[in-house]
C-alpha cells in the first residue's frame, strides 16, 4: 500500500513533534522535574507514530510504554500538554495528578496505561470484542515491547482474538531488550511474530527505524481489522538508543552497551531516516522541515507552560476515598 | 410471589436486565449449556452475542469484560467457582478496582463477578473456598453475598446496575434454597443490612449460609437466650448503622464469616465496633471463621467451617 | 472439668487421714505423676502422687484431718476455672485476722468481706465492660463496691442495673416499701453484700470461738490532762492527738505484759505475733438510709510507736479508707481488734463486743462518765472511761486475761506507764 503525500507529511510531522517530546521528557527528567520514572523514546519512536497516525478518531489504541507512548499519544490526536500536566502531579492533568505516568485518554481510545507489562492484553480482547459488537467498523490496535510476549496473557488474548475473529492488532515493537535482558536468550525464536503461526493469524516483520514502512503495514492491517478479516501480527523490528529508563544503567543482560554498539545504533536514527526520504522524494523541503521542527518546539514550550502554570493536584483525604467508587 | 431456588432467582435477575439494557451481557467457561441453572436456555432467547461462551482462559474471559465495561457495556462474569479469580487476580482487583481513582474517575467499570463458593458440599478446597475476603480488602470493588432467593435477584440485579466492579458470589450449599419471591422488577440496593430475626440477648452478624446456621441456631435457643440475626448483605458497602442499632438493643456481638479468621472481614468490623461503639459493649467481640487453613478434603468439612455448633457456642459465650 | 481429689483410703480400717504437708502451692499446675502431698493415716505416712495433670485448688490445709473420701482438693483444666474456684472458697483456713481477706483472688464474684470490695478498688484493677462503666459513670456509682457476675468476676450491665436497685453502688436506697395490711413498711434492704459479709462473719464469731467478757472502769482524769498538754502543742506535734492513740498506746503496754492476747488461733496452732497490728473497727455508711456497715482497718507494727505517731498513722488510715483509697495491705492482717464507742454511747456504756475473729482480744471502751470515786479514803469526780473487753477462752484464760486488764487499766490510770 503506497502512502500519499499528506499521509507522509502527517506521519513526518507526528515524528518531529515526538522527538521534541522525548528530548523534553528526557530533559525534565535529568533535571528532577517529572514525578517518577522516564523510560526514553530516543530512536524508538516511528512504531509508535505509525500505529497512532494510521487510527481514526474512533479507533481504540494501546500504545507501548516506551517513550511514555508520547509518540502513539499525540499522532492519535491526544493533546500532550494534558499528559505532561499529569505526569508533573497537576490537577489538570488528563487524571487529575492521581496516577501520575499511568495516564490515560478514554474519550479518544486510549484507555489505560499500567505498570503491569502485559496486563493489557486482556482488556485489549474486551476492547476488540466492544468494537466488532459496535457496529461502527472500529479496530483497536495493541501496541506492545517484545518483553510483553512472556505473559501467558498474551497466548489468551492471540487465542480469544483469533477464535471470535475480533479487530485486533498486535503490534510488536521488538528493540531486543526487556530491561537488560536480551530476547534472543528470552525468546525462542528470532522472529517474536511466529508466535502468530500457532493461532493461524497473518504476520508481518517490518523494519521499525522506518515510519513510512511501518505506517503502510499498519493500514494494510487495519484495512484486514475493519473489513472483518481479524488480526494481524505486526512486528516492528526498533533499537533503543538509551536505557530502559534514566537512573536504570544501560547494561545488555549484565554488561554496559558497547560504544560501537551505540554508533551502530544511531546509523539507523528514525529522524534522518524519515528526513532523507521527504527530502529525496520531494514530500517536503528544507523550509518546510525547519517550520514542522519550530512549531513542534513551540507545542512543546506550550505543553510545558501549561504545566508549570498548573497547581499541583492536592486533594484531601476525603476527597480522594470520595473518588474511589463511581456513583 | 412464588417460591423460587436461589440459582432461578438468580437467573430472573439475569434475564430481567439482560430484557432491560441492550449493553448487558454475560460471559462466562460453558455458559450456554450452563454449569448452573442460572445461565441454562439463555443463549436461544438472548443469542452467542450476549452469552458468550469463551475459552478456558480466565485472564482472556476476565479481559474481554473488562476491556468491555471500558467501552460502556455492562458484563457480568461468571467464573463458575470462586477460587478461579485467583487465575486473574491482577486483573480483577488492581485492573478492575483502581481504574476509576487511578484515571481520574474518567471511565468507570460496571462489572458484576459471581461464582460459587462454600464449604460442606465436599466439593475439594479448589471448589470451595471463599473469595469474598480478598477483594473486600481491594479498594474500589464492591462485595456482597445474599443469603435467600428473594436478596438474590434484588442483590444481583442491583449489582448489574451498579457503575462499580461487584463482586457477587453465592454459596453452593444455598443453591437450591427455596424461598418466595416477587415477580416484579426490585432493587435490594448494595450496602443495606437485613435484620432477619429479632432479639435482644445478643447481635448475630452472619452472612449467606451462616445467616441460615444462625437463625437455625437462635430457634433453637429461643427461651434460654433472645438473639438477632443481622444479614449484612454486602460487606462493601457495609452498613454499619444497622448493626450499631442493634447493638445498642443487645449489647453483644457474634460475627459468623465463612472465611479464614486472617484478614477476612469480620475482624475489620470487629475493630470498627470496638473503635465506633466502644462503650456499647458488654462483652467481648467473637468471631466464628474458618480456620487458617485451605478447605480440607473427605468429611472435615461440616465440622471445621463454621456450623451451628460453634455458633451456639459463641454465644453462650457472649452471654456469660 | 473439675475433678475432686478425695482423702485416699490406704488402710483397711482407716476412717480418718491427716493432711501433713502439701508439695504444691495453692492453684499449682501439677503434672500426672508428680508429688502432689503426704498424708498420714492412723498408723503411717503416705506420699501421693497426683492422679492427673491440671491446675490443683487446695481445700483442705496441712494439718487437718478429714474423713477417708472426704474431697481435700480439686484439679482443673483452665485458670478461668481455677479462678472462679478461688473465689468461691470456703472455710477461713489460713486467714490471720484481717477483715478483708481475699487478696488479689481473681474469682472475687463473691465478697468475703467487707473490705474486699473496698480492697478492689485500689491496689487490683477493677474488671468491668465498657458498656458497665459507662452505665456506672452515667449513674454516679462506684464501680469498686458493685460486685460483678461477669466472667472473671467482670463488671457487666446486669450488675449495674442490680446495683441500682439495691444500692450497691451508694446510690439512692433500699426497694420501695410496702404496705402489707396494717403493718406498714419503712423500708426493705436486701442482706447480701457488705451486710450480710457481716452477718455471716459475726454468727460464725459466736459459734466459733469461746468468747465471753469482762467489764472494768478506768479512771482516765489524769490521762485526759496529759492529753491536754498533747493538745496545746498541736501545731509542733503535727496533730490533735486523740483519746484512741492513748488507749492504743496502754494496749501495746498491756500486750508486752501478757503477749498471748496478741495472738490468732489458726487450725490447730495458737499464733503469737511479735507485730502488734491494731483493728480499728469503723462505721461506715450502708446501703441506705437505714442500714450501716462496719470495716477493720489495721494500724500496723504500734509495737514501737509513740503515741503522735500512732495519731498520725491511724487518721491517716481512717482517712484513706474514708476516700476510698485503701489499699489490700491496709485491710489485712490485724492481731489484736479496738472496737470504740465512745462518743456516741451512753456514757458508762457495757456491753459484750464481738471478737473479730481470728484475733484473740478485743478491746471496747465507750463514753466516759463523770463518777464519784474513792480517792484516798476521800469522795471525788473523776471521769471513769468503760473498757468493754472479749477473749477467746479456747486461747487464754481467765488469770492472764485478768493480768492484761490490769494492766491496761494501770497504764491509763497512769499514763507515765507508758513511756515504759
Amino acid at each position: 500500500m503506497n502512502l500519499s503525500k499528506e499521509q507522509m507529511i502527517t506521519l513526518y510531522t507526528n515524528l518531529v513533534r515526538a522527538d521534541h517530546f522525548d528530548q523534553m521528557m528526557y530533559r525534565r527528567i535529568t533535571t528532577g522535574q517529572l514525578v517518577g520514572f522516564y523510560h526514553p523514546g530516543e530512536g524508538a519512536i516511528a512504531p509508535g507514530v505509525a500505529a497512532g497516525t494510521c487510527l481514526n478518531e474512533d479507533d481504540i489504541f494501546q500504545p507501548h510504554h516506551r517513550g511514555h507512548a508520547i509518540p502513539g499519544m499525540l499522532s492519535k490526536g491526544i493533546d500532550v500538554k494534558y499528559y505532561l500536566a499529569e505526569h508533573t502531579g497537576k490537577e489538570t492533568g488528563c487524571c487529575k495528578g492521581r496516577s501520575s505516568f499511568h495516564w490515560s485518554f478514554p474519550d479518544q481510545g486510549v484507555h489505560l496505561t499500567t505498570g503491569f507489562i502485559g496486563l493489557t492484553f486482556s482488556p485489549a480482547v474486551g476492547w476488540a470484542w466492544a468494537c466488532k459488537r459496535n457496529g461502527r467498523n472500529q479496530v483497536a490496535i495493541l501496541a506492545s515491547g517484545d518483553g510483553s510476549y512472556g505473559q501467558g496473557r498474551a497466548h489468551e488474548s492471540m487465542l480469544f482474538a483469533m477464535n471470535m475473529k475480533l479487530p485486533l492488532i498486535f503490534w510488536c515493537e521488538n528493540n531486543g531488550m526487556a530491561i537488560h535482558s536480551t530476547m534472543d536468550e528470552m525468546h525462542p525464536t528470532e522472529d517474536i511474530s511466529s508466535l502468530a503461526q500457532g493461532y493461524g493469524m497473518p504476520a508481518t516483520v517490518v523494519d521499525g527505524q522506518d515510519v513510512f514502512a511501518c505506517a503502510e503495514v499498519a493500514l494494510a492491517a487495519i484495512e484486514r481489522a475493519r473489513t472483518g478479516k481479524g488480526p494481524t501480527f505486526v512486528e516492528c523490528k526498533t533499537l533503543r538508543f538509551k536505557e530502559h529508563d534514566v537512573g536504570t544503567p544501560d547494561l545488555a543482560r549484565y554488561t554496559p552497551r558497547s560504544e560501537e554498539l551505540h554508533e551502530e545504533m544511531r546509523k539507523r536514527d528514525p529522524l534522518v531516516i524519515a528526513t532523507e526520504r521527504v527530502l529525496a522524494e520531494g514530500v517536503l523541503d528544507q523550509a518546510a522541515i525547519d517550520q514542522i521542527h519550530e512549531r513542534a518546539a513551540e507545542e512543546v514550550s506550550e505543553a510545558e507552560r501549561f504545566a508549570e502554570e498548573s497547581p499541583i493536584a492536592t486533594p484531601t483525604e476525603e476527597e480522594l476515598l470520595a473518588a474511589v467508587y463511581a456513583p | 410471589m412464588r417460591e423460587l431456588t436461589l440459582v432461578d432467582a438468580i437467573k430472573e435477575a439475569f434475564c430481567e436486565e439482560l430484557d432491560r439494557d441492550e449493553k448487558v451481557f454475560i460471559c462466562g467457561q460453558d455458559i450456554r449449556g450452563g454449569i448452573f441453572p442460572y445461565t441454562m436456555g439463555l443463549v436461544d432467547q438472548y443469542g452467542e452475542d450476549r452469552i458468550v461462551d469463551t475459552a478456558l482462559a480466565e485472564s482472556g474471559m476476565f479481559g474481554l469484560a473488562m476491556g468491555a465495561a471500558m467501552e460502556g457495556y455492562r458484563p457480568i462474569v461468571d467464573f463458575m467457582f470462586g477460587g478461579f479469580t485467583y487465575h486473574t487476580f491482577s486483573e480483577v482487583s488492581v485492573a478492575t478496582g483502581q481504574h476509576y481513582f487511578l484515571h481520574g474517575g474518567q471511565r468507570s467499570m460496571p462489572l458484576v463477578i459471581t461464582a460459587g463458593v462454600g464449604a460442606g458440599m465436599r466439593l475439594a478446597n479448589d471448589h470451595a473456598m471463599a473469595i469474598h475476603g480478598t477483594f473486600f480488602h481491594q479498594p474500589g470493588i464492591k462485595v456482597a453475598m445474599p443469603s435467600t432467593p428473594y436478596d438474590a435477584k434484588g442483590m444481583f440485579k442491583a449489582a448489574i446496575r451498579d457503575n462499580n466492579p461487584v463482586v457477587i458470589p453465592w454459596h453452593l450449599g444455598l443453591m437450591m434454597e427455596r424461598g418466595l419471591v416477587p415477580e416484579e422488577d426490585y432493587i435490594i440496593p448494595l450496602g443495606v443490612a437485613d435484620v432477619k430475626r429479632e432479639g435482644s440477648d445478643v447481635t448475630v452478624l452472619a452472612n449467606s449460609l451462616q445467616c441460615k446456621n444462625s437463625l437455625a441456631v437462635a430457634e433453637k435457643l429461643e427461651g434460654e437466650f433472645s438473639v438477632e440475626v443481622v444479614d449484612p448483605r454486602s460487606f462493601e458497602p457495609f452498613d454499619m448503622d444497622t448493626l450499631l442499632r442493634s447493638l445498642e438493643k443487645t449489647n453483644r456481638l457474634v460475627i459468623v464469616d465463612e472465611d479464614w479468621e486472617k484478614g477476612g472481614y469480620a475482624s475489620t468490623i470487629a475493630a470498627r465496633v470496638v473503635e465506633e461503639a466502644f462503650d456499647l459493649l458488654d462483652a467481648p467481640i467473637k468471631r466464628v471463621t474458618f480456620p487458617n487453613m485451605p478447605v480440607p478434603g473427605g468429611y472435615m468439612e461440616p465440622y471445621i467451617m463454621p456450623n451451628p455448633d460453634k455458633i451456639e457456642a459463641a454465644i453462650r459465650e457472649v452471654c456469660a | 472439668m473439675p475433678t475432686d481429689f478425695l482423702m485416699p483410703k490406704l488402710a483397711m480400717a482407716m476412717n480418718e487421714g491427716t493432711v501433713i504437708e502439701w508439695a504444691v502451692e495453692q492453684g499449682q499446675y501439677i503434672e500426672k505423676g508428680g508429688a502432689l502431698l503426704t498424708v498420714e493415716t492412723e498408723k503411717v505416712a503416705y506420699d501421693i502422687e497426683a492422679p492427673n495433670s491440671g491446675y490443683f485448688h487446695i481445700l483442705t490445709p496441712a494439718g487437718e484431718t478429714v474423713p477417708v473420701e472426704a474431697t481435700i482438693g480439686i484439679f482443673v483444666e483452665s485458670e478461668e476455672e481455677l479462678a472462679s474456684l478461688a473465689g468461691g472458697s470456703p472455710a477461713p483456713a489460713a486467714n490471720n485476722g484481717d477483715a478483708a481477706a481475699n487478696n488479689g483472688d481473681a474469682g472475687s464474684a463473691q465478697p468475703e468481706s467487707a473490705a474486699t470490695i473496698a480492697a478492689a478498688s485500689t491496689g487490683g484493677r477493677i474488671i468491668a465492660s465498657p458498656l458497665a462503666k459507662k452505665m456506672a459513670r452515667d449513674r454516679g456509682l462506684n464501680l469498686a463496691t458493685i460486685e460483678g457476675t461477669g466472667p472473671n468476676g467482670r463488671i457487666v450491665k446486669r450488675d449495674i442495673l442490680r446495683a441500682e436497685q439495691t444500692g450497691e453502688g451508694r446510690a439512692q436506697a433500699a426497694v420501695p416499701a410496702a404496705a402489707v395490711g396494717g403493718l406498714q413498711e419503712k423500708a426493705r434492704i436486701p442482706m447480701q453484700g457488705i451486710r450480710k459479709t457481716i452477718a455471716n462473719r459475726m454468727v460464725e464469731s459466736l459459734q466459733t470461738a469461746a468468747q465471753l467478757s469482762g467489764f472494768f472502769e478506768s479512771d482516765i482524769t489524769d490521762l485526759m490532762a496529759v492529753r491536754k498538754t498533747f493538745i496545746e502543742r498541736e501545731e509542733q506535734l503535727g496533730t490533735k492527738v486523740s483519746m484512741n492513740a492513748f488507749i492504743i498506746k496502754a494496749i501495746v503496754t498491756a500486750v508486752k505484759q501478757v503477749p498471748i492476747t496478741n495472738s490468732s488461733l489458726i487450725g490447730d496452732e495458737i499464733v503469737i505475733y511479735d507485730s502488734i497490728n491494731v483493728g480499728i473497727a469503723m462505721a461506715m455508711p450502708g446501703q441506705g438510709e437505714y442500714d450501716s456497715s462496719l470495716v477493720v482497718p489495721v494500724l500496723k507494727n504500734v509495737q514501737n510507736m509513740g503515741v503522735v505517731e500512732i495519731d498520725i498513722a491511724m487518721k491517716e488510715l481512717i482517712n484513706r479508707v474514708r476516700n476510698g483509697e485503701a489499699t489490700a495491705d491496709d485491710m489485712k492482717d490485724a492481731t489484736i481488734t479496738l472496737s470504740s464507742t465512745a462518743g456516741i454511747s451512753p456514757p458508762g456504756c457495757k456491753s459484750t463486743p464481738v471478737l473479730n475473729l481470728p484475733n484473740t482480744t478485743l478491746i471496747g471502751p465507750s463514753t466516759p462518765i463523770e463518777k464519784p470515786v474513792v480517792r484516798n479514803g476521800e469522795i471525788v469526780a473523776r471521769t471513769m472511761m468503760p473498757i468493754s473487753m472479749t477473749f477467746d477462752h479456747r486461747v487464754v484464760d481467765g488469770a492472764p486475761v485478768s493480768v492484761f486488764n490490769r494492766a491496761l487499766h494501770d497504764a491509763l490510770e497512769n499514763p507515765a506507764l507508758m513511756l515504759a
